[in-house]
């Protein structure tokens, strides 16, 4: 019998010691890992409430782009642009992304007055008897091309009317016209850039008869000149903070006036676009910090397509071939 | 007599500051690379390049023969920022170049005026200085740290 009592007692200290060892065990781990056990028994209800979440704000996003087209439908609707992509059903409004399309550069690709690529670059002496005539763009090709050769009649602000008829080429001591400034040395090449300070100005009309009156007095200063017209590059609008004014719509419209004058009076285009456009109607992008002005990069790119588009005249041709007359002559008499 | 001294002394002192300022002047040596590049940090509105050296004459209306070396660094049209640093073929052409980098800077002035004036007022901080044969232009947004720079090079 008291043996029974004393297994009875050792069973119940041995349970309790037991007893004792687990809760100080879960006491441990409670203390240790306890952090770890409360993220896995609220993960499955966050997960949940985060899953809700997500359905309410695509719920709340959704209802704003609907508010924003409501309230954009109704503004053009209003400056009476409702047919430029913008539909209404009467149940909502319905905005249409217009897709790129791909634009050409120029009004007449056939045009005998552009200049086509040539099979071989010239290099820098090339531009030794050029003289460069143009505003900001054109300064900043001189200053960031990398060009070695070449005179530069360049005018901040440069327009048509300031070209024609304002001193703004300095001399070092004064200020004088451009013509004056072409007077003062014979060129063999006129390269013109033109039409960022003009679009928006004038009527196509007026520009293009002011535009073939100043080619003229050039071609008049310095008549065995080749006259290269420079296109207008386009912008990136997005960047251009100097007015409306200039888009790529007045860019198109004023390189179509150019080429025309070119096809008219004889002078060759230079299709820059076909370079510098990203092939949508529109400036590459990163191509200018401001939208407007080319980065040192693709001035490169501009010096690189000027040395590759040029024209051949019947001189280069007659000078090449005396210059290969007289070498043939020298190996026939050695 | 120690009247004498005093002018003596006097006479030496005077002497000695006067060989001071005259050697001063002849070892002024600068890699213009370098102050260009330095310059460079002040500007901050644009991001100039590098313009070929054989248009610099002509840019700021020198004689090739004027010129010994030169360095450039140019806008893309955005901004009228621009760094020069101009080393004469001798110390009798620094004036000239130095009214011929006025030139530019009043006639950039000029055109600025009708077509940006933000610039046209950043070229009335432009900062002219010579120092031995070496001659800067420097139109940038920080011109306190361009005159330090310029202090440091002996400017």
């Amino acid at each position: 019998m008291a043996q029974e009592r004393r297994r009875r007692r050792r069973r119940r200290s041995e349970f309790a010691f037991v007893l004792k060892l687990i809760i100080t065990v879960a006491l441990v781990i409670f203390i240790f890992e306890g952090r770890l056990i409360y993220t896995m028994i609220t993960f499955d209800s966050s997960e949940n409430h985060a899953s809700v979440e997500t359905e309410e704000e695509t719920e709340t996003e959704e209802t704003q782009s609907e508010t924003a087209a409501c309230v954009v439908t109704d503004s053009m609707y209003l400056a009476g642009l409702a047919d430029a992509g913008i539909s209404s059903d009467g149940t909502g409004a319905e905005t249409e992304t217009e897709p790129l399309t791909e634009h050409d550069t120029v009004s007449n690709p056939d045009s005998a007055a552009i200049v086509r690529e040539q099979a071989e670059a010239v290099d820098d002496s090339y531009f030794s008897d050029a003289v460069f005539i143009g505003d900001s763009r054109m300064e900043g090709f001189r200053n960031t091309s990398g060009i070695k050769e070449g005179t530069f009649f360049t005018s901040v602000g440069m327009s048509l009317s300031s070209m024609t008829s304002k001193e703004i080429i300095s001399d070092g001591e004064d200020m004088i016209t451009v013509a004056a400034a072409l007077s003062g040395s014979t060129y063999g090449k006129i390269y013109v850039m033109l039409g960022a300070n003009d679009l928006g100005e004038y009527s196509w009309s007026e520009f293009k008869s002011g535009f073939i009156s100043v080619m003229n007095r050039f071609q008049e200063i310095q008549p065995d000149a080749i006259l290269y017209v420079c296109s207008c590059v386009y912008a990136e609008e997005d960047k251009v903070d100097t007015g409306d004014y200039i888009n790529n719509d007045n860019v198109d419209s004023l390189n179509s006036v150019l080429l025309e004058v070119c096809e008219e009076e004889g002078y060759y285009y230079l299709d820059l676009n076909e370079v510098l456009s990203d092939g949508y109607g529109s400036l590459i992008e990163d191509a200018s910090t401001d939208g407007v002005h080319l980065s040192a990069e693709y001035c490169k790119v501009m010096l690189d397509y000027l040395k590759t588009h040029y024209v051949v005249t019947g001189t280069d041709d007659e000078a090449a071939d005396t210059e290969t007359e007289s070498e043939t002559a020298e190996a026939d008499e050695e | 007599m120690k009247k004498m001294t005093a002018i003596l002394c006097a006479a030496t002192a005077a002497l000695m500051l006067t060989a001071c300022g005259a050697k001063k002047e002849e070892t002024v040596s600068i890699e213009i690379t370098d102050l260009a590049e330095e310059l460079l940090e002040t500007v901050t509105s644009d991001s100039l390049s590098e313009t070929s050296e054989s248009l610099i004459p002509s840019i700021y209306y020198l004689d090739e023969d004027a010129v010994a070396s030169a360095v450039a660094y140019a806008s893309s049209g955005a901004t009228s920022c621009e760094v020069a640093v101009i080393e004469s073929a001798d110390t009798d052409d620094v004036e000239t170049v130095e009214e011929k980098l006025q030139s530019r800077v009043d006639s950039q002035t000029e055109l600025y005026s009708s077509y940006n004036q933000s610039e046209a007022a950043r070229l009335d901080t432009a900062i002219i200085k010579s120092a031995g044969v070496y001659t800067v232009l420097c139109v940038c947004d920080d011109t306190d740290a361009a005159e330090e720079i310029l202090e440091a090079y002996g400017f």
